[in-house]
């Protein structure tokens, strides 16, 4: 519930009438301030070094939410070399909401990386602070979830996710709606149980645990191989932080993160025009009346100059 | 090492012991095969040969990591656990949980703040990094199959073998 | 139909027939022809057969996006969510429209009524750029029977799109309520027209705040998408002020360019009023225009200095982006003034075209040309194509068939 605080200040600045603006012009500075997640919720540290390819998670993944069959059997390794538009490699669809990618890093030792991607559960989702029909939630948990029988298909979220992550079904014509990993949050982690990505994966790549214990770990893990990894954790503070962090060997923009983000949640980018709303409700008003009065004044002043002379 | 020998990895003690037997001079202190089977669902139960890991692995260390009572390989681990007494058993799911990211094995970490190991792995991630790291490293065998085949739950999962997608039929256009 | 008004026909321009009786609904709509005249008339016009074509190919595909989907009609990918529907029909109609409350403010709050003979159909080109944006936007929502969720099945307040559905959906209702009038005096309904004028003022001071807050909320939507629209097109301090900015030249251009073609075209339902005084507002707007374009200019080259993007500009996309400005702003720029200065209407004519082209570019440039500038270019599948000149057509046979009948382009004759 400690969610919808935030949302009622922006409330106030946007869709309030003049009254309820003038409150939420100091309002929504608070409002849109940062958010820095709830203090219990969950997340995953993804160490990069140790994923081997096996795509066993995209296969526990398409079990766990019911996604339609694969086009290709999940220990297909050939997969990796498909490519798509502009070189790009494959990515989160309607019908897999979890992708691993290969990537060949020049002289690195001990092969190619390869890389798991899924929604990184924002700490504040840009899904979410997009979304027009308030149809996404991050629930105490970590998880952003969302609800599809309120979605109208605007796509807003998917120009808004710094990760390009939601997926849409374009193939339906009746039912349309944004497609996501949600954490497995119906089926599990609502009830504290870890993803179905983590906890099948052999290689125990993914790390399950509450974010803040991750965090520690991850630079724990940092500082106990020294020249191992890249002092990063990516995820920590990118875009306000994720619940899905990352720890790699490689620099990470080599394997396919945009490293270009920085640190301030994608809603801060949009606050500069929030901010002005709740200005624009209250002073246009008067402003403008105030025009009309004067460019009245003037008419009258030319009539009565008029019938003077 | 001593008379405290033996010592199983998986569940199937009885068949590691049985095997044993006969080749107990050329296994220096551990059993010949070991059966890991208790996490089989998707794959079979990996008959491990205990006594060729022995001798390729230089030191029992290398898996065992302190509880055999040898000095750790990794250097980090010495500092605290250079002269350990073995342990009452070197099965790795003694300390390495099956359900690692359950509920009650995370509350436990939690219970416990004094705990150095938290990002000790569970059982199924100490096996394939053990295992699978150093067969890449050593150029081991390091397929899936390698080491397990896929049981028919593992077909239905992975979509492949009997369940695989029909060819003609995978395309992206509906 | 100028052919058969330079024979001597007259459309209709009054309640009653020279001989004191009423028209009826039917003759009005027939403009006072025949039927069997006013189908000669339509099947004269070579536009009409154009317009035919346009239907014949792009109704089936219009209906097959219904039946198959956005995958069949677009190259709505993942990556590209939006694509031409909404560039073109959202991002380029909705500043083109900016008319409406340009010159609801112009005459009813700065009180020029000289500027009274173009008001209506400034008001009337808001209305339905307006209109046709939401046609637009419902050909490419998802589910589009959900339209009305955002406004009372589920509230997403704290969202830009929140404000621009709002805004948008109350500002129609202000225009319609502001082109009253011209429906009352059509239909002979007096009452609603003096209920309208007793708020007019109310309607236009609602008007402007509801076109400042959509059209910058337009602008701000691309916020949302800082690593995506590239950075020479994106601007988090000034990206809103940009759009209202440009949405102020943007729709006096188009203002110019329809009243433009309403004088080539329509020239038989213009009257004299309206025509005699056109070449002189003609170049008043072109006034406004060219004021609102330096402010553009000057507000584009800011934004570059204020995030210190200068880098850019000596890179392809700063070729591109130096075209659209030098076409776009500067060459309008430069015309609409000297269009001033000499009082030529013509040159405030060519400026227009040359603006509208330039906004649309504009538009285009931040929604889908250099959006995901990073991965690879989108480029519209030919059904999307074809659906947006269909219901473009749809946009402009409205058009026409209003300019037609309600007194935009000439005043209504009342005798009481």
């Amino acid at each position: 519930m400690k969610k919808i605080d935030r949302r009622i200040f922006l409330k106030g600045g946007l869709a309030g009438g003049a009254a309820l603006a003038a409150t939420g012009t100091a309002a929504t500075a608070k409002g849109a301030g940062t958010f820095n997640g709830y203090p219990n919720s969950m997340g995953v540290l993804v160490d990069l070094t140790k994923c081997v390819g096996c795509r066993t998670c995209e296969a526990a993944c398409n079990k766990e939410q019911g996604l339609p069959a694969p086009d290709k059997p999940f220990n297909d390794t050939s997969v990796f070399d498909e490519v798509r538009e502009g070189g790009q490699k494959r990515r989160t669809t309607e019908k897999a909401y979890t992708v691993v990618n290969r990537y060949d890093v020049e002289g690195r030792e001990g092969g190619p990386v390869y890389r798991k991607f899924q929604c990184n559960h924002c700490q504040e989702p840009a899904c979410l602070t997009s979304c027009f029909v308030n149809a996404y939630k991050k629930t105490p948990e970590g998880a952003v979830i969302y609800n599809p029988k309120v979605c109208v298909g605007c796509r807003t979220c998917m120009v808004a996710c710094p990760f390009y992550v939601p997926a849409y079904a374009y193939s339906s014509a009746t039912n349309p709606v944004v497609k996501k990993c949600i954490m497995c949050y119906d089926t599990r982690l609502k009830f504290g149980r870890p993803p179905a990505c983590v906890e099948a994966c052999p290689q125990e790549v993914m790390t399950f645990g509450k974010r803040t214990d991750l965090i520690k770990l991850g630079h724990e893990r940092i500082k106990a191989n020294p020249g191992k990894y890249v002092d990063h954790l990516y995820g920590e503070t990118e875009v306000g932080g994720t619940s899905w962090m990352y720890l790699s060997d490689v620099p990470f923009e080599k394997v396919g993160f945009d490293t270009t983000l920085g640190n301030q949640p994608i809603i801060s980018y949009v606050k500069d025009f929030l901010g002005m709303v709740p200005v624009v409700l209250t002073v246009w008003p008067a402003l403008f009346t105030g025009f009309h009065l004067l460019a009245n004044r003037k008419e009258a002043k030319k009539k009565e100059e008029e019938n003077k002379g | 090492m001593g008379g405290r020998t033996r010592k199983v990895l998986g569940v199937t003690a009885m068949a590691a012991l049985l095997s044993l037997a006969p080749h107990a001079g050329l296994a220096a202190g551990g059993p010949t095969t070991v059966e890991l089977g208790t996490l089989s669902r998707l794959f079979a139960p990996v008959p491990f040969d205990h006594a060729k890991h022995t001798g390729l692995a230089g030191s029992c260390a290398e898996c065992h990591h302190h509880t055999l009572g040898e000095a750790p390989v990794d250097p980090n681990c010495a500092r605290c656990h250079r002269a350990n007494q073995p342990a009452k058993s070197v099965a790795c799911r003694e300390c390495h949980p099956a359900e690692r990211f359950g509920a009650e094995y995370l509350a436990r970490l939690a219970a416990n703040p004094q705990l150095y190991h938290t990002g000790k792995p569970g059982l199924k991630g100490a096996y394939h990094q053990k295992c699978l790291g150093c067969h890449r490293a050593m150029g081991g065998p390091s397929g899936c199959e390698d080491c397990h085949p896929m049981t028919e739950k593992g077909e239905a999962f992975y979509h492949t073998g009997k369940y695989a997608p029909a060819p003609h039929k995978g395309g992206h256009e509906e | 139909m100028n052919r058969l008004v330079g024979r001597g026909f007259q459309p209709i321009t009054s309640l009653t027939k020279p001989d004191g009786t009423r028209w009826s609904v039917k003759e009005k709509l027939l403009l006072g022809l025949t039927p069997q005249d006013y189908m000669a008339v339509q099947m004269r016009n070579p536009f009409n057969w154009l317009l035919w074509l346009i239907y014949a190919i792009g109704l089936p595909v219009l209906v097959g996006r219904f039946i198959y989907g956005l995958g069949w009609a677009t190259h709505g990918s993942y990556d590209y969510p939006w694509g031409l529907f909404l560039a073109w029909g959202l991002f380029t109609m909705v500043p083109l429209s900016a008319s409406g409350f340009m010159m609801g403010t112009t005459v009813e709050l700065f009180g020029r009524k000289d500027f009274k003979p173009i008001e209506r159909l400034g008001l009337l080109n808001g209305l339905l750029g307006y209109l046709f944006a939401v046609m637009f936007l419902q050909v490419d929502l998802g589910q589009p029977w959900r339209l009305i969720y955002p406004m009372f099945v589920s509230l997403g307040p704290a969202a830009v799109l929140f404000l621009v559905a709002w805004h948008v959906a109350t500002y129609l209702s202000c225009q319609v309520a502001e082109l009253v009038p011209a429906y009352s005096e059509w239909m002979g309904l007096p009452k609603a027209k003096k209920a309208i004028k007793s708020i007019v003022l109310g309607l236009t001071v609602a008007g402007i705040i509801l076109s400042t807050l959509h059209q910058g909320a337009l602008g701000a939507l691309f916020t949302y998408a800082p690593g995506k629209v590239h950075p020479l097109w994106y601007s988090s301090t000034f990206q809103w002020f940009l759009f209202l900015n440009s949405a102020i030249f943007a729709g006096l251009s188009m203002l110019i360019v329809v009243s433009t073609l309403s004088k080539w075209f329509l020239r038989w339902r213009c009257d004299d009023n309206f025509k005699q005084n056109l070449d002189q507002l003609t170049v008043g707007i072109a006034k406004g225009a060219a004021l609102a374009l330096i402010t553009y200019l000057v507000l584009k080259i800011i934004a570059i200095a204020h995030d210190n993007k200068w880098e850019y500009l000596f890179t392809g996309w700063g070729q591109w982006y130096v075209f659209e400005i030098a076409v776009g702003v500067i060459v309008p720029l430069i015309l609409y003034t000297r269009a001033v200065r000499n009082e030529s209407a013509s040159l405030a004519r060519l400026s227009a075209f040359i603006a509208v082209f330039g906004i649309a570019l504009n538009r285009l440039n931040t929604a889908l040309i250099t959006f995901n500038w990073k991965l690879y270019q989108e480029v519209p599948h030919w059904r999307e194509v074809v659906i947006v000149i269909t219901v473009y057509a749809t946009y402009i046979v409205v058009y026409r068939a209003i300019l037609a009948r309600l007194p935009i382009l000439y005043t209504w004759k009342e005798r009481s």
